[in-house]
């Protein structure tokens, strides 16, 4: 039985391309699938699990709905396959692949339903477009407006609007054997690592983009990676259910491994002092270790299904994990206690987490086809970033900058993978799409981005891992308004190339 | 960060109520936090020093240096260096960024304390077991020593010529303990026959002395900010007393009074205290008691007892209040372990469930006029998108209110440290006979070419373990 289903699942084929589908099929798979069994038998829910190797996370495989899962245009062709009918489980459902062909009705498809839940809202296509206003005709107030403040855009005149400068492809770098799950900067900037469905994990140069290690030891493909903070060690979580620490300087695993989560390692971060990392595991558990004796220190309960990101703040005195079962909880790192659960009414699952630079905010990417920026203080959604797809694979994000020079503001922006093989990058204030990075074949699973160097780190499931380099157009530039608005209306240009 | 979301019933809590956790490598006998309340270092009886990480309750690092049973530690300012002092006459000053001895400094007799001065980690005072204390400059790599006075000056009205009988008292008054003031310019220092003096670091002049109690002086304590001082004493009192600023440009020496505020005692059982601690405001002291299990917790506004923190069934020794929280440290006599009492905060179910609100009381629900109202759904979430047009600032880092921000020395993590319970000081001897390791052993090399001296004041600074606390030892000198 195992066998036929994974064998259901491996069915995902890259495009038109003729590239092995790099994430779907492993060895281990097979020889992991009795595990599957024994861990999941008892969850009717978590059966099915996931076909991409790399990208550990397809939730969709999870809380696929009966319905067709979302796909935009765009993705329609990258991922392939029939609908499937469900197997002998009856909440168990049809992958979320779906083919250009098999959504009913383009304009009405919704966002997949959360298993066990009703489901209660779907996003239409036009509401993605986050800049496209909206006149309200109902006479009653919405029942959240007291939520939101009326106030709008409130800049401040002193300072000048920065123009946002666009990325341009630096490096493009290969050697992964299969699709990249993840990549991160080094916190000091200095290399970048990312790992593969091929159970490696490769470090590189950032300057340069030389291939340094390639730290082989998992035994099954590695969905996640995080750095110490002092940029000298790297944590990866793999599917063979450990977490192994590895000295980046010489390449040499660290003699212990993390050892007690009974499930694929989906999350990991490191505490801002290094002291402790976070796990979050497909077995539900929120695991909290100490790094010295590599001892299990605390277990975090309440998520009630695999968890699918992890991050602590900047000063680390909160945890904030997030769950296919919708929920963004924060906790106390000292106490071990949930202090605020987030949950947006559609209960979308959760499968990517990070607080903002300055701890205030949370941004969590659901796979409703939305990146939504929490006050997680008040409890509310202040933000709803949209324009990419993001139905079935956990994308990760980060937080970037533009501007900052004297004189001109500095200001945020969203960097997100999408499924359909774009970065986008948001506005943080405006939810306006800045830039559609195109280049990746297929789904971009790994965003990560260097502020102070104004560079972005990319790895997807075409097996690439891509530095996008912000490009300066001149210093006397940004001073001129003329440049600002052409700058705009380049923007613009390119964003409507992107939903064209 | 995490204070906007902590109940705010548990954030107005001082001090500690419960023993919530142990902490456990060898037998500690002394402890410190250090300023930022991270690390927690602990002493051990044969000589290694363990620093503990409060976050993760595990063993940050350990340093091998000392042959005996540890007396004191004392943080540098920004955690970066510590200073220990043992019974095995040295001091050492420890770098933690890679764990390296920086200078040893070797002295004549058992030390004390020793005390780093607040903001200059190359300088510190020792006070030293029959002998006079020393102002130790390390700044070159061979240490300057400077003889602090230990006679109490006494004001010129008690008459122009000093009888004898007085001088020879002086000159047998021994110092016990010397800690430097806020800023580092005086040294106060405490005299086995109850004298305070107030010693200038400059010149290491005694510019005031007040005579406290009869008894010996074992202990004082400044709080963070330096104003107040907490004194234990071995008639049985513990004092907290008003430190003089001395940093005003026109000190008068001759104004300088030193008044004592509060006196706790236990009048009914005439406990005698191990060791006293201030809390992390100076609002609250606390105090272990001697032949005893419990730790006194006095307010030091109103001058009450306030709290008794039940523990373990053992006696406790050194007593350390954490720098900012309310989470007090002690460690047991016997045993060697590090207790750790602090509060005890409830998972507020609310908190789990974001529908949920917690009331005091049943509040009747009001229904509002369109809230079962039916809209189309897409309307709902083009309305919700639009209202999202409040500024958000992600960027923007409050500056924090402590200035541990700036401060850049973070203590390396090393993934190589033993587990905290792996050294046992037992020893397996023979099929079923184990022994108590003594301290020091299997470090003999650590001694070279001192292990001649060092053997012989072993007698004189061996404490039995019952009332083993350092500073009972002059009390036990005199009777």
């Amino acid at each position: 039985m195992p066998s036929t289903r994974y064998s259901k699942r491996r069915r995902v084929s890259s495009p038109a391309k003729e590239e092995p589908p790099a994430y779907n099929s492993s060895p281990d798979e097979l020889a992991a699938s009795s595990d599957h069994e024994k861990y999941h038998s008892h969850r009717a829910p978590s059966k099915p699990l996931r076909e991409g190797r790399g990208r550990k996370r397809s939730y969709a495989d999870i809380y696929s709905a009966n319905s067709t899962a979302v796909a935009s245009e765009d993705s329609h062709s990258e991922l392939a396959g029939p609908p499937r009918a469900s197997e002998e489980i009856p909440n168990v459902l049809i992958t979320a692949a779906a083919s250009g062909e098999d959504s009913p009705d383009e304009l009405d498809h919704t966002t997949p339903t959360f298993f066990r839940r009703p489901f209660r809202a779907s996003f239409s296509k036009e509401s993605r477009r986050p800049h496209e206003k909206f006149t309200s005709q109902s006479p009653s107030p919405p029942p959240y407006s007291r939520l939101s403040s009326p106030i709008a855009t409130p800049r401040t005149p002193l300072i000048r609007p920065p123009q946002y400068e666009p990325y341009k492809e630096k490096l493009v770098l290969k050697g992964h054997r299969k699709g990249v799950a993840a990549v991160r900067f080094s916190p000091d900037g200095r290399l970048i690592a990312s790992c593969s469905a091929d159970a490696t994990i490769r470090i590189w140069e950032t300057a340069t983009g030389k291939h340094l290690h390639t730290l082989e030891g998992h035994l099954a493909g590695i969905s996640t990676i995080a750095w110490s903070p002092d940029s000298k060690t790297l944590a990866s979580g793999s599917d063979d259910k450990s977490i192994r620490l590895w000295d980046v300087s010489t390449g040499k695993a660290h003699p212990h491994l993390l050892l007690s989560h009974s499930s694929y390692i989906y999350a990991l971060s490191f505490s801002p002092r290094g002291n402790m990392l976070a796990s979050g595991s497909y077995d539900e558990a929120l695991f909290l270790w100490d790094v010295r004796t590599t001892r299990l220190m605390r277990s975090l309960p309440a998520h009630s299904d695999p968890i699918g990101g992890v991050d602590f703040v900047r000063d680390g005195t909160l945890i904030v994990s997030c769950a296919g079962d919708g929920l963004i909880r924060v906790w106390d790192t000292a106490t071990g206690q949930c202090l605020r659960t987030l949950v947006h009414e559609d209960n979308a699952a959760v499968t990517g987490v990070r607080f903002s630079p300055n701890g205030k905010f949370v941004l969590a990417w659901t796979l409703d086809g939305c990146v939504r920026l929490w006050n997680y203080v008040e409890g509310r959604c202040v933000k709803t970033y949209q324009g990419h797809t993001n139905s079935k694979y956990s994308i990760g994000g980060a937080f970037g900058v533009y501007g900052g020079e004297d004189g001109v503001e500095q200001r945020a922006c969203v960097v997100s993978g999408s499924e359909d093989g774009n970065i986008l990058c948001w506005d943080v204030q405006s939810k306006d799409t800045l830039q559609i990075i195109k280049g990746h074949q297929g789904v971009v699973l790994g965003v990560d981005t260097l502020n102070k160097e104004g560079l972005i780190v990319s790895g997807g499931i075409d097996k690439t891992v891509r530095v996008w380099e912000r490009v300066r157009e001149g210093a006397g530039d940004s001073a001129d308004p003329v440049g600002a608005a052409i700058g705009a209306l380049k923007v613009c240009e390119q964003e409507a190339a992107g939903m064209a | 960060m995490n204070l906007a979301l902590t109940d705010p019933f548990i954030l107005a809590q001082d001090y500690p109520e419960a023993l919530t956790g142990k902490l456990r490598s060898g037998h500690a006998t002394c402890l410190r936090f250090n300023r930022r309340g991270d690390f927690l270092a602990s002493g051990r009886v044969d000589g290694t020093i363990v620093i503990f990480d409060i976050e993760t309750s595990g063993v940050a690092r350990k340093l091998r240096g000392h042959t005996r049973q540890i007396q004191s530690l004392s943080w540098s300012r920004d955690g970066r260096h510590l200073l220990s002092s043992s019974q095995d006459s040295k001091c050492i000053l420890w770098d933690l960024s890679d764990g390296t001895r920086v200078r040893i400094v070797r002295f004549e007799a058992p030390v004390y304390i020793a005390e780093l001065h607040p903001y200059n980690h190359l300088l510190f005072v020792a006070s030293l077991f029959e002998d006079q204390p020393m102002l130790v400059d390390i700044s070159g790599t061979v240490p300057v020593k400077r003889q602090l006075p230990t006679a109490p000056r006494r004001l010129r009205m008690e008459g122009e010529d000093i009888n004898e009988k007085q001088a020879a008292q002086d000159a047998k008054q021994s110092t016990c303990v010397t800690i430097f003031t806020s800023l580092g310019n005086h040294i106060i220092a405490g005299t086995s026959k109850g004298w305070l003096n107030i010693i200038e670091t400059q010149t290491c002049a005694i510019i005031h002395s007040t005579r406290l109690c009869a008894g010996v002086v074992i202990f004082l304590r400044l709080t963070a900010s330096g104003r107040h001082m907490v004194c234990n004493a071995s008639d049985r009192v513990i004092r907290t007393i008003h430190v003089p600023d001395l940093s005003k440009i026109d000190l008068d020496i001759d104004d300088i009074s030193v008044e004592v505020e509060h006196k706790f005692q236990d009048v009914v059982n005439r406990l005698s205290w191990n060791h006293v601690a201030f809390s992390s405001t100076g609002e609250y002291v606390c105090a272990t008691t001697y032949m005893n299990h419990d730790i006194y917790v006095w307010e030091r506004g109103h001058g009450s007892l306030v709290k008794i923190l039940e523990g373990p069934k053992e006696e406790l020794g050194v007593v350390e209040w954490h720098p900012h929280r309310p989470f007090v440290s002690a460690c047991g006599l016997e045993t060697g372990r590090v207790y750790l009492w602090s509060i005890v905060t409830p998972q507020r179910w609310s908190a789990l469930a974001p529908d949920f609100a917690e009331v005091e009381e049943n509040v009747e629900y009001i229904e509002r006029e369109d809230e079962f109202d039916i809209h189309p759904i897409e309307e709902i979430h083009k309305r919700r998108l639009d209202l999202e047009d409040e500024a958000v600032d992600v960027l923007t880092i409050e500056p924090a209110k402590s200035e541990f921000e700036e401060e850049s020395f973070s203590m390396p993590v090393l993934l190589d440290v033993g587990d905290s319970e792996s050294e046992e000081e037992i020893v397996a001897v023979g099929p079923g006979t184990m022994r108590r390791k003594s301290p020091g052993e299997g470090r003999e090399w650590m001694n070279g070419a001192e292990s001649g001296e060092s053997g012989e004041d072993q007698g004189t600074a061996k404490r039995s373990a019952t009332n083993g606390t350092k500073k009972s030892q002059p009390k036990m000198r005199k009777r």
